[in-house]
């Protein structure tokens, strides 16, 4: 299927209730039509993406305490198997993989010989994506494939991946989808998309790939109750959010404050480690490089994630634009809420947190621009 | 009519071309012009560039650098790009013999408002290899010169050994284009003027400032003052274009190296309209 | 080097540094000027010495140097039309601070420093109007030696 266009609401509609004890079905039929499936599980004491095959892979029963610059799991009282928020992976890495190969070279008797060949994409089915997450894989498919130029690792990665998103229950105290209009609610965007309710999961379908799985699953009807059961749960992460960002005058307030002394004041605190820019999942800056092998008759063009965090990122005639750490962390915030507006029409960040939670000093974007929008304001009313 | 040209997009825009170094020729100590073929016909026939666009000219197993092409743009088959040696990828071809096998990935970005000069008087103010972006413009623009009224090209360099393309400008002239030239520091072989370009455009006769196009291009601070001059001689700022410079790395806009405020200088540049860029300009480490 | 009276108001007008004066202040400057032709290769006047006048450059090229021991004359800025040159005359004691030297034939106006300075004491409106066009000039020639000074072309854009 395509998903260069988004899956109209009008497309979504419930298939039916699946019940807990099936939800190794859904697994074993993403698998049979011929995908990898993907979904959480526990490393490393978090909740991360990675291959899975069974239910018992995923992390029942668990879920995650998040505070600015802390994560811990914690068992639940609960036996839900998406009781949790979202982990330090996104999507992002499937489909805009940290390293990549855009290109090879090879040294003939005629000169170089280039190729863009590349081993085809991986038909992977992403199991528990949440509203954010649609709404970031959204995003960078703005970035990647609606510009001028479209990027052909993305784009055959995104053309091979179906999406079972997941409908958050709860919600972490670093979330703010709610601020962002980007979830808790997943609208659009997927194949497939589930409630988890007590007994089972109310299944939507959001496209053809969608209904054909959900076509092998054994459903059964969905009551009046279920619904509002489904509903309630839903409600309740909305409920439970208590992180606000104010967006609408975001772009003129960053924009119109970069020499703004709140900019320093940051910088005090951030140690331009890089960790909001890996765990944020529309993030793209990435660095092509050179990799020869010994002989230098065989090259590979080598993408990597990279970040405007990094010195020698704007590094130029000898020197880096971006030198301290107060122009790095002001090139983030302004591109991820403001001209980010300008490049794609749509803010760069989904309110899922992930920035808050993984910044070492806890560093919180939606305190950032309180205090700066603060400041400006104080600063304007001040009658001298 | 001056008609725009078609920019060429390769399908895969990673897939670089194979070139050679047809032939080199020294400009001034660390600065030579590259002509580049093309190894495959088609691509040397189909292959079009707008004035002021840039190839990454690439060096296997070195790396890639955004190089501006200057060349003629209604030249085929062969590509000039003027390159100053300053990283590992430029002293790299420096270094190179005749007819090595290198490659390029372009033309990427946006052009000189080439097309909008037609009835109008044109300045263009250049700094040291500055000049080299603009010399597309100017062959095209020479090319085209009785669409123009007035057309003036205003040069600066370090000193007269560090000018570009200087035996070129006789021929220039002879094609009806004013060129003055100015050094920030002579010798005793100088016999020309002093100063900056600045002061040079601060005292050019101009025939009619609102319908004056300025290109500028060259250091960033100089290109500013350059434009400032242009403003307060009458020149409206929407018709004053500069060509900026950051670290490009992809060429197309999804890397976010080259990032000035919105705008990606790779897609969206280098080229702008003053106007455009006018207010990050004076922002510190932006 | 002085030539017959020409229409001096005239002359004057056409150069850019008449842009924006009023008419009847450029008549007042006019008193008491004088023509001067430079054949190229000419010095108009000496770092050291004291000149009377201020100059206004209508057509040519006039070249500024300093005397550096060891290195000689050191050209550092031309003068191109409309130019100002001698202002030291006009500001200060008239000690003049770089050597003018034609590098073409030029031809410029001399302006008396004394008539101006009276002019200026006496009407300080003109006195305003005209130290306001000298400080114009001037900010202009210090930002364009700043510009020299930050040796810009020394790196230079890699384009």
């Amino acid at each position: 299927m395509s998903h260069h266009t988004s899956i109209q609401p009008a497309d979504v509609s419930v298939a039916g209730l699946l019940r807990t004890d099936d939800l190794q079905q859904l697994i074993d039929a993403l698998i049979a039509a011929g995908y990898d499936v993907i979904g959480p599980k526990i490393d490393q004491c978090a909740i991360v993406y990675d291959q899975i095959t069974s239910v018992n892979q995923l992390p029942r029963g668990w879920t995650d305490l998040q505070e600015p610059g802390r994560y811990r799991l914690q068992q639940s009282d609960d036996s839900k198997y998406f009781g949790f928020a979202v982990g330090p992976h996104s999507w992002k890495k499937y489909l805009f993989p940290p390293q990549s190969i855009v290109s090879t070279a090879t040294r003939t008797e005629n000169g170089w010989q280039f190729s863009t060949d590349a081993p085809p994409a991986p038909r992977l089915a992403f199991l528990g994506v949440r509203a954010c997450e649609l709404a970031a894989i959204e995003i960078q498919d703005r970035v990647f494939l609606h510009g001028p130029w479209v990027d052909p690792i993305y784009k055959s990665r995104r053309d091979a991946v179906l999406i079972v998103a997941v409908n958050c229950t709860s919600a972490a105290s670093t979330c703010f989808c709610s601020s962002t209009n980007t979830g808790p609610r997943c609208r659009s965007g997927f194949d497939l998309a589930l409630t988890e309710i007590a007994g089972g999961f109310v299944i939507e379908t959001g496209s053809e790939s969608g209904r054909a799985i959900a076509a092998r699953l054994p459903l059964e009807s969905v009551t009046e109750h279920h619904h509002a059961e489904a509903s309630s749960a839903r409600a309740q992460a909305e409920a439970m959010m208590t992180r606000k960002l104010r967006t609408d005058d975001l772009h003129d307030l960053l924009l119109g404050n970069l020499k703004h002394p709140h900019w320093d004041d940051v910088a005090t605190r951030c140690l331009s480690c890089t960790n909001c820019t890996m765990v944020c999942p529309t993030c793209f800056c990435s660095t092509v490089t050179d990799v020869s092998d010994l002989t230098n008759d065989h090259v590979q063009r080598e993408r990597k994630w990279d970040s405007c965090f990094n010195i020698d990122f704007s590094y130029m005639n000898g020197s880096p634009v971006r030198n301290s750490i107060a122009s790095r962390y002001r090139q983030w915030l302004t591109h991820k809420l403001a001209s980010w507006q300008d490049q794609f029409g749509t803010l760069g960040c989904v309110g899922c947190g992930r920035c808050i939670t993984w910044c070492p000093p806890g560093i919180d974007l939606t305190e950032e621009v309180v205090k700066l929008r603060d400041a400006v304001h104080a600063n304007s009313e001040d009658p001298s | 009519m001056i008609t725009p040209f078609p920019s060429s997009h390769p399908h895969n825009p990673w897939l670089a071309h194979s070139v050679r170094i047809q032939r080199v020729t020294q400009e001034t100590p660390g600065v030579a012009t590259y002509d580049m073929a093309f190894d495959d016909a088609s691509v040397a026939e189909s292959f079009q560039f707008l004035p002021g666009q840039f190839n990454m000219i690439y060096l296997p197993g070195v790396g890639e650098v955004a190089i501006s092409i200057s060349g003629d743009p209604g030249q085929r088959g062969v590509v000039p790009h003027t390159i100053r040696e300053a990283g590992n990828v430029t002293k790299t071809l420096a270094r190179l013999p005749l007819n090595s096998s290198i490659a390029l990935r372009g033309p990427f970005g946006s052009s000189w408002p080439v097309e909008s000069c037609v009835g109008k008087d044109v300045v263009i103010v250049a700094g040291g290899i500055g000049l080299a972006p603009l010399r597309p413009a100017i062959l095209h623009l020479l090319k085209h010169r009785s669409e123009l009224d007035e057309l003036t090209l205003i040069v600066g360099a370090r000193d007269s050994s560090l000018l570009l393309y200087p035996e070129r400008y006789d021929d220039w002239r002879a094609k009806g284009m004013n060129v003055l030239v100015t050094v920030d520091r002579a010798d005793e072989s100088w016999h020309g003027c002093i100063g900056m370009v600045t002061a040079v455009l601060d005292r050019l006769w101009l025939r009619d400032a609102s319908k004056t196009v300025v290109m500028t291009c060259g250091p960033e601070v100089m290109m500013w003052y350059t434009v400032q001059t242009a403003i307060r001689r009458g020149i409206p700022s929407a018709q004053c274009f500069l060509s900026l410079e950051r670290n490009m790395n992809c060429a197309i806009g999804l890397c976010g190296h080259c990032q000035f405020g919105p705008e990606f200088l790779c897609k969206d540049g280098p080229v702008f309209c003053f106007d455009r860029v006018a207010s990050r300009m004076k922002v510190e480490d932006l | 080097m002085t030539l017959e009276q020409p229409n001096f108001l005239k002359l004057l007008c056409a150069t850019r540094f008449a842009e924006g004066l009023p008419n009847k202040h450029l008549q007042c400057l006019c008193r008491g000027a004088r023509l001067v032709r430079l054949s190229a290769g000419q010095t108009l006047f000496r770092e050291g010495e004291t000149e009377p006048d201020v100059f206004v450059l209508t057509s040519g090229h006039v070249r500024l140097s300093m005397n550096v021991p060891g290195r000689g004359a050191v050209d550092f800025l031309s003068a191109g039309p409309g130019d100002l040159v001698g202002w030291s005359g006009l500001i200060s004691d008239g000690r003049m601070t770089a050597t003018a030297t034609a590098r073409t034939d030029s031809v410029l106006i001399a302006l008396s420093g004394q008539c101006l300075k009276e002019a200026c004491e006496h009407d300080p409106q003109l006195g305003f109007v005209l130290m306001k066009r000298i400080a114009q000039v001037l900010s202009q020639r210090l930002l364009s030696t700043r510009l020299q000074l930050l040796d810009l072309f020394a790196e230079g854009t890699s384009a």
